[in-house]
């Protein structure tokens, strides 16, 4: 060994568990930093004052009245549907389905909508709607845990793979229900009729959809922590061998629970379909099944958390979309700052779990 | 249990809430209405505008695609030309949104350009429409353009309006010079008579394609008699690879002079690297196909916005619908690729355009076709597009099909004979 | 001794894991042709100190020479250059592979398996291995890996050795072969760690003890000026009485009866073949053998865990009753009354939740009592504090998660929890393994207070010495089988062992 060997540069160990306020820190920090970056990059592109890019991303969120309804109702959305995968993903079951289960959902709802507007009282179409997307949801979501139950199959592919479907689906039923003829959409459905839309509470377009979701968010709050499938899910998580040895059914378990987060993801399409956006497009959940993956994960699968969670990436899209209309940049742009903010916040992660020695620090205090 | 339970809870909020909203809502069984309709195609002229009044107007664009769709570029380089002609500023005065799907998205970004101050709101593509009229419910004191629509005029809402241009007219300019190009193959014996056959690539099999594809063949009939034509459908407005796959195909199938209503640059490309001329859409093709381009007609819409941003400056009434014509320069035809062309076709254009603008040639003339080996003398077109498939309106009229005169979109939908629809 | 220059000095080595200081300042001296015996109880430290040693951890603070020269080793690699090799508790082969290829895999230059294998058997004659360079890693028992993680690093030209627990797997037999040839490793000028808790084998094989405990450097000594006692005084920090009750049964009765037992592994293996036994109330019935030899289908086939393919369990209740429990699951055998409680050789993968609380932990088994849909949170914390209290369980609180627990508290915690339902039979598995003294102690006690409740207690375990100290009757597995059952009383630990390795041992001779 030559004199040239000295301690490494950096080395990184594992920390134990740091304070909330830390933790938090960090995650504001790395918040802090990415908005930094995307500032210097914006101005870099547009010359703009990065100051002006700021403001532009607030103003995505909170520039009117009504720009803030729609922050509402997409986080109620996105949580709506975060929300759906948390049970499974809870029970380590890796459901990447939720946007496949949603649009079954979507498509259940639309199909509800078209079909029995002529010949059903619009409580009753209502009312099939919810019940059908429901349950399509909770098929599209049951299928894989059947052949996960049965044959241990992936579920993660599993699900995957029926994303895929169910878009072909709705992309095949969008040529069915074409309107108007050749056109290959649907457009809004029952435009005059108003034949299954889900009534509105007052003048506000969205607030019977958030009032819907924070419903469900309490109640999927309780479930998980208080409830004896709620334990019985955490404990299949955790360990298989540990549920079997006190006796419980893992299989019934994840069947049970990937019907319920199917289910929910059905809502989830139901209420974009009969309560917003009242059309059927193969994109219409957004891709918001794999947003809530990130959703559910950042706030560590609780679900109070993941109001918090679910705010921060609807709050940068949209910011990240105002900057792309306010200083004429394609739309792509602001998805590209969207990865970029990402790309800090899930590596604000490995800071709290590590952290990293330098050669100098360790040094001087010894 | 506490799924069912759940369940249950959101079934007996939306159950109640729907009870109370049942009472407001109409009944649903209504007969077809009649409407009124309101075409015009008045130009505007923007020298009458005032600094003051061009100052309250601020714009917003709607885009499908972006940039790389023949299409929307047409569209773009007309949005950009009419508001800088105005002295607007991009990003201040008038806002782009490209690449907004047919959806939610399309609503979303009309309410976002509404709260960017926009009074004036255009959408490039069919599919917008719908989501264009709830736009127009919610902003009331905002007018919404949209380009190729069918349902201003039966909306009922004084602020949507449709918008189009008599495009088969240039498409019929283009068969026109498509059939110059087969006489001049039979007459240098390339073919015979019998051979000259046409092929033509579609998006969906609906008016306002099938208007397209029968005007370009009657112009190509009216100076080629033995002219047939074949033509597919690639159930996309955009599909490089379907497209190409198309003109493969009509090319294997014996056609010798190709065009197309679709928007990628799939075709063409195929027909210079196989030979075969071919007459375009939105916008000339020369630079990258110099050895097979002959001429392409586009719809100029910088007239069509100059007309809704003007009347809106000056807060005059618009009309439901807007047609631009051959003398508002709505319909151009792009320079002529002579390299390409039949000797004499230049003069011939010039000829027909003058006859067209006058009145003296009507491009569907019930005399120049005949459906099922008769002619047509009364057709029902569905003008009033309520979703269903209906016909409503008696279109001929003078002895020609009236397209583009109630409504601005086309209505045509005859299959005529002649026209082949292969993959059916 | 103290005139020689150390081969590995160790100075001021500090190490925190977060808020954990798991090295303070500790010194310590390596030499050669010395085997160094590294002692101290669960969570001291000591495989810590050997990971910074072997390049695995990076020490906060402190520094290392090797022969008096200070080095920096930051990977496993440096510390391969510098001659230091380990053998780590978890063996890191590849099952595919022959012990030769696994030896050579990873070096740089033209791989020549011939000239390695000739080099091999060098080493092993040097030495006394028995190693076949050509023989697949997946046909070798425990100890014949062991015995290439060795080679492997001996073939590197490792100089200092460290052993992590190596005979914590081995039957007695294969623990006096590695001591053989450790031994003469010593006797070739290499300085060999290992680091144990068994008392008698640091007293059997080192020629110096050095103790930590709580991540502290205690003291060093040569190993025959100490006792066994001392040694675990210094590791406990206070003196501790090391002897096992062991009453006699009282009123045995019939209470598990296990007739023709015949079970195979999911890819078809025998595990279990005709095995017969019957275990007594009030009795410990001790199970040895090698581990794999079939305790945990055993274990696992009485607790409705395990497919069966042939055979009888009943289970006889007092007034004489006999119950079937093959083909029933765990929840199927609680609601037949049978209560049966089981301390699995997983704590934290079977018996336990690592990332839940003790409470929560506590829930496990009466999760499901009472018709509510919500769980009842308060009984389960009261359990959970009653046994925090009763069995010394040292944790901040009942709401900390048991995997933050030492090994130690966490078996104390499983124990608790599995004795707090009254049971009438007690499975254990490997209840002590990797606990230190003074925790294992406690759950020799514990398990003996149910016997004397006339509990039926079945106990796997590994160290003989214990068993034979601790269990009533011995039942003696070897693949699969019955070897035979021994009263605990009297028996032979040689005898014992020769049961483990053959069917019948001892007629054998």
């Amino acid at each position: 060994m030559n004199k040239a060997q000295r301690s490494p540069l950096f080395h990184i160990s594992k920390r134990g568990s740091l304070p909330w306020y830390a933790v938090w820190g960090i995650r504001g920090g790395s918040l802090l930093v990415a908005l930094v970056f995307c500032g210097v990059i914006t101005s870099l592109v547009t010359g703009e004052n990065p100051l002006q890019v700021y403001a532009a991303i607030f103003e995505g969120s909170f520039g009117t009245t009504r720009k803030f309804w729609v922050l509402l109702q997409n986080i109620s959305m996105l949580l709506c549907v975060s929300l759906a995968v948390t049970p499974a993903f809870r029970m380590r079951c890796w459901n990447l389905g939720g946007e496949g289960q949603a649009l079954a959902g979507a498509l259940a709802a639309a199909a509800c909508m078209i079909c029995l507007r002529n010949s059903l009282p619009n409580w009753a179409v209502i009312l099939l709607m919810i019940v059908t997307s429901i349950l399509a949801g909770a098929i599209w979501a049951g299928i894989p845990a059947f052949f996960k139950a049965k044959w241990n199959t992936n579920e993660t592919l599993f699900t995957l793979m029926m994303n895929y479907v169910a878009t072909q689906l709705v992309a095949y039923y969008c040529v069915v229900w074409e309107s108007p003829k050749g056109s290959g959409q649907i457009g809004i459905i029952n435009p005059n009729t108003h034949i299954g839309w889900f009534p509105q509470i007052g003048p506000y377009k969205y607030l019977l959809n958030i009032l819907i979701v924070a419903a469900v968010c309490i109640a999927m709050y309780v479930y998980l922590s208080y409830s004896k499938h709620g334990y019985e899910i955490a404990v299949v998580g955790e360990s298989e061998r540990t549920a079997r040895y006190v006796g419980i059914k893992v299989n019934r378990v994840i069947i049970r629970t990937m019907l319920l987060s199917g289910a929910l993801c059905g809502l989830a399409g139901l209420l974009l379909v009969g309560s917003t956006n009242h059309t059927l497009t193969p994109n219409i959940v957004e891709g918001r099944g794999f947003t809530a993956v990130m959703v559910s994960w950042l706030a560590k699968f609780n679900p109070i958390w993941m109001i918090l969670t679910s705010f921060l990436l609807v709050f940068l899209g949209r910011g990240a979309g105002e900057i792309a209309t306010n200083f004429s940049l394609n739309q792509s742009f602001g998805d590209i700052l969207t990865g970029i903010i990402l790309f800090f916040i899930i590596g604000s992660e490995f800071f709290i779990n590590y952290e990293i020695h330098f050669r100098g620090s360790g040094k001087k205090e010894g | 249990m506490k799924k069912i339970i759940a369940l249950l809870m959101v079934l007996v909020m939306v159950f109640a809430l729907a009870a109370c909203g049942q009472k407001a809502e109409a009944p649903a069984e209504e007969a077809e209405p009649t409407f009124e309709f309101d075409n015009d195609s008045t130009p505007f002229d923007v020298s009458t505008l005032t600094q003051d009044e061009v100052a309250k107007i601020k714009v917003g664009f709607i885009f499908l695609h972006d940039e790389n769709s023949t299409y929307d570029l047409n569209f773009i380089n007309a949005a950009r030309e009419a508001c800088e002609g105005l002295g607007l500023v991009e990003g201040q005065d008038f806002f782009l949104k490209t690449g907004i799907p047919e959806g939610q998205e399309c609503y979303d970004a009309a309410a976002e350009l509404v709260d960017a101050g926009c009074n004036i709101i255009f959408a490039d593509s069919f599919g917008h429409e719908s989501f264009m009229i709830q736009a127009a419910k919610e902003f009331p004191n905002v007018e919404f353009c949209h380009a190729t629509g069918t349902q201003a005029h039966s909306a009922g809402l004084p602020n949507f309006h449709n918008a189009f241009a008599t495009i088969f007219e240039g498409r019929y300019l283009g068969g026109v010079a498509a059939g110059m190009k087969l006489n001049e193959m039979i007459e240098n014996g390339e073919i015979t008579a019998e051979q000259a056959k046409l092929g033509y690539i579609g998006a969906y099999p609906y008016a306002e394609v099938k208007s397209g594809y029968t005007s370009f063949f009657l112009g190509a009939r009216s100076v080629c008699p033995s002219a047939t034509m074949e033509v597919t459908f690639t159930n996309s407005w955009y599909d490089p690879t379907l497209e190409k796959e198309g003109a493969i195909k009509l090319i294997n199938n014996g056609c010798v002079v190709l065009s197309e209503h679709a928007d990628s640059m799939g075709a063409p490309t195929e027909c210079e690297s196989r030979g075969v001329p071919f007459v375009f859409y939105n916008g000339s093709a020369e630079a990258d196909c110099p050895n097979t381009f002959i001429v392409s007609s586009r719809i100029n819409w910088v007239p069509f916005m100059q007309v809704m941003i003007g009347n809106v400056a000056k807060a005059q009434k618009l009309h439901a619908d807007w047609t631009g014509t051959m003398s508002t320069d709505s319909v151009l035809l792009s320079d002529l690729n002579e390299k390409v062309a039949a000797p004499g076709t230049a003069e011939k254009l010039a000829e027909v355009s003058a006859k067209l603008i006058s009145g003296e040639i009507k491009v569907f003339d019930t005399s120049t076709f005949t459906v099922g080996g008769k002619p047509l003398t009364s057709y029902e077109a569905d003008v009033n597009d309520l979703g269903t498939f209906t016909p409503d309106t008696e279109s001929i009229v003078d002895g020609a099909f009236a397209e583009s005169t109630f409504r601005s979109a086309p209505s045509f939908d005859v299959d005529i004979d002649g026209i082949t629809i292969i993959d059916q | 001794m103290d005139n020689k220059i150390p081969a590995v000095q160790m100075r001021d080595i500090t190490k925190r894991f977060g808020s954990v200081l798991a090295n303070d300042k500790v010194w310590l001296n390596i030499y050669r042709g010395e085997i160094l015996a590294l002692l101290g109880e669960n969570g001291s430290g000591k495989t810590t100190l050997m990971n910074m040693l072997s390049g695995i951890y990076f020490p906060d603070e402190g520094t290392i020479a090797i022969d008096g020269k200070e080095v920096v080793i930051r990977s496993p690699k440096d510390a391969f250059d510098l001659g230091i090799g380990m053998i780590h508790q978890h063996f890191k082969l590849v099952d595919v592979l022959t012990a030769a290829e696994n030896i050579v895999l990873g070096l740089p230059g033209k791989l020549d398996l011939k000239a390695a294998a000739e080099k091999i058997r060098g080493i092993c004659s040097a030495y006394g291995f028995e190693v076949d360079p050509d023989q697949k890693i997946y046909d070798m028992s425990v100890s014949q890996k062991q015995t290439v993680e060795i080679v492997k690093v001996l073939y590197r030209g490792a100089d200092i050795l460290i052993l992590d627990e190596p005979t914590a797997v081995l039957t007695p037999q294969e623990t006096e072969k590695l001591f053989a040839v450790l031994r003469n490793m010593r006797n070739d000028g290499k300085a060999v760690v290992i680091i144990t808790h068994k008392m008698h084998e640091v007293e059997e094989l080192s020629d110096r003890v050095a103790v930590l405990r709580h991540g502290q450097f205690i003291g060093d000594m040569p190993t025959a000026k100490t006792s066994a006692q001392e040694m675990t005084n210094m590791m406990v920090g206070h003196p501790v009485v090391l002897n096992i009750k062991r009453p006699e049964p009282v009123n045995p009765r019939p209470r598990i009866e296990v007739e023709g037992l015949t079970v195979r592994s999911i890819d078809g293996y025998l595990k279990l073949e005709d095995v017969s036994f019957t275990a007594y109330s009030g009795e410990i019935l001790g199970i040895a053998g090698i581990s794999g030899s079939g305790q945990k289908e055993l274990l696992e086939s009485i607790a409705g865990l395990q497919p069966v393919e042939a055979g009888s369990i009943c289970y006889i209740e007092d007034d004489g009753r006999r119950e079937q429990l093959l083909g029933k699951d765990p929840l199927s055998i609680a609601q037949m009354g049978v209560s049966l409680s089981f301390v699995p050789e997983d704590r934290l993968g079977m018996g336990l939740v690592g990332n839940m609380d003790l409470a929560d932990n506590m829930m496990l088994r009466s999760f499901r009592s009472g018709k509510s849909m919500f769980t009842d949170r308060k009984t389960p914390h009261t359990l959970a504090e009653t046994v925090v209290h009763d069995l010394e369980v040292s944790t901040p609180s009942v709401s900390t998660p048991v995997r933050r627990l030492s090994g130690g508290n966490v078996q104390k915690v499983l124990v608790g929890r599995e004795i707090s339902s009254a049971p009438t039979v007690l499975l254990t598995a490997y209840a002590v393994r990797g606990l230190d003294i003074n925790s294992s102690y406690t759950i020799y006690d514990l398990i003996n207070r149910q016997k004397e409740q006339g509990v039926a207690v079945i106990y796997v375990g590994e160290d003989l010495d214990v068993l034979l100290e601790l269990a009533d009757r011995i039942l003696v597995l070897c693949g699969g089988k019955v070897s035979g059952i021994v009263p605990g009383r009297g028996a032979k630990k040689r005898d014992v062992g020769l049961m483990m390795t053959k069917l019948g041992g001892k007629s054998d001779e």
